[in-house]
This record gives structure tokens, C-alpha cells and sequence, in this order.
């Protein structure tokens, strides 16, 4: 007995650890102004307040969270759509030059975003990109050669026996891809698709950076300088915080133990 | 009856596969050597250039590099970073080990318990800074009152030079300790059962066993942890900005945030453009030798 109440007293107190922070963003973003500064931290402020939410949306939040979601959607469509093309092409086809190619797609996995950082805006400056949707999603948005890889390794593994079947019965390449491959891949596909929702809706410095009007700003950017334009409101910080919290988190309710499971595949090749 | 198709058409059947292969590759090679390959050859190229805002571009050979050696600014900050990296890497994969071999058990609920650990990983960086930032409060935030429960009074974690660091690199570590636990634990399951049995019939105690069987077993685990942290951790930015702003003084500038500020406040390009390249250059070298260090000790695959 003494040693089943070990391992789950440290899970406990581990998982709360875990949890607390978003705990706390939840009590401090529904106190009222008042309620902030004569009740602890870990304790709920009575009657619960959305007068910080009102002050978030009244300076434009909803816009911003309008914008996220877009931006997010739009990018990870794009990045999962042309990362299953690249992926199909070079785990199926044979033609010049592909090894070649994949081993550049490879070792641009080892340059730090923030290196392309300058000359991204530089070239996005003379596209007349600056400030615009394109210029914000474009360099992300055409596949990301992590996808590409684990797409093309999960290809390999399906037996090519069931395309060659499709094909002679006259299927083309794209309608083998759309209804041979697809269907077979799907657990792949949520795992690819996570991680780039994830990673696009976390997404700050480069949003940041190409982005300067306000009609444009994402969630990231404008809880950041929401923070140096009015202070140290912290019930307003939090309600912004818990509005980009939120969404990944009701996603990973939803998809837990897929998400749980497809992270680990990821770390091994 | 079947003939081998005339050589033409098998040529012509290659040239179309290699026509719809590039066709379906294109918009990606936009990508990956459009807006990832060539931006590392351009930045080098811009090193080379003293290129402000709105002057023109002057071709200046490696006089950037020579103000690298000697600006006391830019060894700071690659300073700074070191010791982020270095509180970060082995904080995170140290904690994410223990917590790996925690839940690496047959009980109720474990699933469960599984699945909060690795939440913090999605949180969006920025947000979370600010509510750490709240909880490092001095006067009313979580972690000082919790302490003056105690009788003790908190220092004001983020406005030290000595503190502020430990404070963001303790975030991190608690936002990615539950996700790279994932990855061990994987490892982990990899092991065979055998093998433990073995271990405990010899009589090895649990943590003998650990140190001779399962951590040797965990080393290409261990390599990719240590890899996509050490990478990760040189790039830290987002928490950083919302927390510190590299401050207090330039205690928490790290490389990155000096790269931001010399490229986008102070429009100094070609400057900049030379700070990314040293820093890729790091992060390079800190990578290919931990490649090496653990290709020359010996790996087993069960898989």
C-alpha cells in the first residue's frame, strides 16, 4: 500500500505543478479591478468579473483572435498540403536528382529561424510584402521540411503494392495519393497537423516583425506590446493570455491521446 | 501476347514521372530553398555589408567581424545565452527523465496523469511569460505570497541581475520537461522486459540497474533530447521579451533578443546579419559535437 501512495503523491503534486499557472490564469482574468489586490492569488475573486475581458475586447482583442485563427488555418493548411505533395514525390517517384534534394530539405533542418530572420524581411521588403497577409503567412506556409520528412517515412512504410493496383485501373498519381495513400495515412496526418497548429498559433517573432499596423496583429504580438502599452493591468494581461491559452488547450482535451502518442513517434526516426 | 514497351515510351513514361515529381515538389523547394536555404547564404552575404536604414549598402569585407571580436555587447550576450543553455538543457532533461521513469508503470489513471504533464509544451510562449511574470511578482504574485505564508520574504525574482535568469530559465524548463518526458518514456518502453529481469536475478539494486542497463540503452533518446533543447534553448526570444525585455541591465540579453534589437530598433542590418551568422556558426558546432561525442560510444537497437 505504502508504495502505490508514493508514486501517485509525486504524479500529483507533478501534475499540479503542471497546471497551476493556467489555474491562476483563469482566477486573476475573471477578478475585478478591486478584488485583484485584497484576495491571495490562489484564491477566486467573488462574484467573478469579466470587466477585464470588456477592456480586452474594447482595444481590439477580438480582432487579433479573428486574425489568429485565420493566419493559423490558412498556414497550416498550406504546410500540410504541400509537405503530403513533396512527401508523396519523394517516397513514390524516381527521378534525378531526388536524393540530392531530400538530403537539402534535410540539412535546412538544422538553420535556427531566427538566422533567416533578416534576410526574410529584407526579401519580403522587396517583394512589397511588408505588413501584408501574404508577407506574414508566405515563408511558412509552403512546407516545413520536419513534415516533409515524417510524411515521406510514413509513405515508405505503405506497401506499394495497393497503388500499383489503383493505378492500373487507370487511377492517375494524384487520384492514388487522394484515395490509396490518404486514408491509410491519417494518424500521421493528425500528428503533422498538431504540431503546425501548434507551432503557428505560438508563432511571435516573426508576426512581430513583418507585421507593424493593427489590423493585422495576431494574438502573440498583441498581448505582448498589450502588456507595455497599459502596464501592469494584470487582469487584463491574464483574460489576453487565457484567450491564447485556451485553444490549444480545449485541442489537446479533445485530441490527448493521440497527441500524447504521436509526439513520442516523432522523436524516433 | 506481351512485348517490352519500345524503349521511347519507357523514356518518355521517366520524363513525365520526373515532370509531375518537380511539379508536385515546386511549391515547397519555394519554401525550404526559397525562404530557408537562401536566407543563410544571404545572411553571410549581408555580414559583409554596413547596411542601415535607408543608406545604401556598402560592401565592407570583414570589418563586421572585426567589431565582433572586439564589442564587448555581442561576448555578453553569447555569455548570457551559454548560461541559459546551460540551465536550461540538463534542468529539462534531468526532470524529464525522473518524470519518464515516474510514469513508466502500469497504474489507474496513469494516462491521464501522462497527458497533464506534457500540456504546458502547447502553451504560446508569450502568454505564458506573462503569467510566470505574475507569478514572479514581487509584491502580490503567487510565488512570494506562498513564500510569506512561510515567513519568508521573497526577493523580486525578474528585477535582479542575479535572479532573472534562473526565473526564465526556470520556465522553460517547466514548459518542456512534460513533452521531452515523452520521448524517454518511448525510450523506455523500447527496452526489453528481459533485460530488467536479468538484471534483477543478478542482484543489482534498482539504481545500479538504472545506471548500467537503462541509461546506456537511453542514448539515442538522450541525444535527441539534448539536440532539440540545446538547439532550442540558443533561440529563446519570446518568454524572454514579455519577462525581461533582456533586462535587467542586459542580464537576460540573450542572442537572439540582441539580434532583434540591433536588426529591427536600431536597423543596423549588416551588423545584425553578423551576429545571426556567429550564432549559427554555435549552434552548429554545440550540435555536430554532440553528434560526435555520442557516435563514438557504442548505441544498441533492439527495435
Amino acid at each position: 500500500m505504502r508504495l502505490r501512495i508514493l508514486p501517485y503523491g509525486v504524479l500529483v503534486a507533478g501534475c499540479v505543478f503542471a497546471i497551476f499557472p493556467y489555474f491562476l490564469t483563469v482566477l486573476t482574468a475573471f477578478k475585478g479591478p478591486g478584488q485583484l489586490s485584497q484576495t491571495l492569488p490562489w484564491e477566486p475573486g467573488l462574484p467573478p468579473s469579466v470587466a477585464a475581458f470588456d477592456r480586452l475586447f474594447a482595444s481590439g482583442f477580438g480582432g487579433y483572435l479573428v486574425n489568429t485563427v485565420l493566419v493559423t488555418a490558412g498556414i497550416t493548411a498550406g504546410q500540410v498540403v504541400f509537405a503530403v505533395l513533396a512527401a508523396y514525390s519523394f517516397a513514390r517517384l524516381s527521378f534525378p536528382g531526388r536524393d540530392a534534394l531530400f538530403w537539402v530539405y534535410l540539412s535546412t533542418l538544422m538553420v535556427p529561424p531566427v538566422v533567416t530572420m533578416i534576410p526574410l524581411y529584407l526579401m519580403m521588403q522587396k517583394l512589397g510584402l511588408v505588413d501584408t497577409w501574404a508577407g506574414l503567412m508566405l515563408p511558412t506556409m509552403l512546407g516545413t521540411p520536419y513534415a516533409i520528412f515524417l510524411l515521406r517515412q510514413f509513405f515508405r512504410s505503405i506497401p506499394a503494392d495497393l497503388e500499383d493496383a489503383a493505378r492500373i485501373d487507370g487511377a492517375g498519381r494524384v487520384r492514388t495519393l487522394v484515395s490509396i495513400v490518404l486514408p491509410l495515412s491519417k494518424p500521421i496526418l493528425v500528428t503533422v497537423t498538431t504540431l503546425a497548429v501548434v507551432a503557428n498559433w505560438n508563432s511571435f517573432l516573426w508576426p512581430l516583425i513583418i507585421t507593424s499596423s493593427e489590423d493585422k496583429r495576431l494574438l502573440s504580438v498583441g498581448i505582448a506590446l498589450f502588456k507595455s502599452e497599459i502596464g501592469v493591468d494584470y487582469n487584463a494581461v491574464m483574460a489576453g493570455s487565457l484567450i491564447a491559452l485556451v485553444p490549444l488547450l480545449v485541442l489537446f482535451v479533445v485530441f490527448q491521446r493521440f497527441i500524447v502518442r504521436s509526439v513520442a513517434v516523432t522523436g524516433l526516426k | 501476347m506481351l512485348r517490352p514497351a519500345p524503349r521511347r515510351t519507357r523514356r518518355v513514361g521517366h520524363a513525365r514521372q520526373t515532370l509531375a515529381a518537380y511539379a508536385l515538389l515546386a511549391p515547397s523547394m519555394v519554401g525550404v530553398i526559397g525562404f530557408l536555404l537562401a536566407p543563410v547564404v544571404i545572411v553571410m552575404v549581408l555580414s559583409l555589408f554596413d547596411w542601415k536604414l535607408l543608406s545604401t549598402p556598402e560592401f565592407i569585407g570583414l570589418a563586421n567581424y572585426h567589431k565582433l571580436f572586439t564589442d564587448g555587447d555581442v561576448w555578453h550576450s553569447l555569455l548570457v545565452t551559454l548560461y541559459y543553455v546551460l540551465i536550461c538543457v540538463p534542468g529539462t532533461t534531468i526532470l524529464s527523465l525522473l518524470l519518464a521513469l515516474l510514469v513508466d508503470r502500469k497504474l489507474r489513471w496513469m494516462k491521464y496523469f501522462r497527458a497533464l504533464l506534457v500540456i504546458p509544451w502547447m502553451a504560446t510562449p508569450v502568454a505564458l511569460g506573462l503569467v510566470w511574470t505574475w507569478i514572479f511578482d514581487p509584491g502580490r504574485g503567487a510565488l512570494n505570497q506562498f513564500l510569506g505564508v512561510f515567513g519568508i520574504d521573497g526577493p523580486a525574482w525578474l528585477s535582479s541581475p542575479v535572479l532573472a535568469m534562473p526565473s526564465v530559465a526556470a520556465v522553460h524548463i517547466w514548459q518542456f520537461a512534460g513533452y521531452n518526458m515523452l520521448f524517454f518514456l518511448a525510450g523506455l518502453q523500447n527496452i526489453p522486459p528481459s533485460l530488467r529481469e536479468a538484471s534483477s536475478l543478478d542482484g543489482a539494486s534498482p539504481i545500479g540497474h538504472f545506471f548500467s542497463i537503462t541509461l546506456p540503452l537511453l542514448r539515442p533518446t538522450m541525444l535527441f533530447v539534448l539536440i532539440t533543447n540545446v538547439i532550442g534553448s540558443f533561440q529563446a526570444f519570446d518568454t524572454i521579451f514579455v519577462m525581461t525585455e533582456g533586462g535587467p541591465g542586459d542580464s537576460t540579453e540573450v542572442a537572439t533578443y540582441l539580434i532583434y534589437d540591433e536588426a529591427f530598433r536600431k536597423f543596423d542590418f549588416g551588423y545584425a546579419s553578423t551576429i545571426s551568422v556567429l550564432l549559427f556558426a554555435v549552434v552548429l558546432i554545440a550540435t555536430i559535437s554532440q553528434f560526435v561525442y555520442f557516435e563514438r560510444r557504442t548505441t544498441y537497437d533492439f527495435s
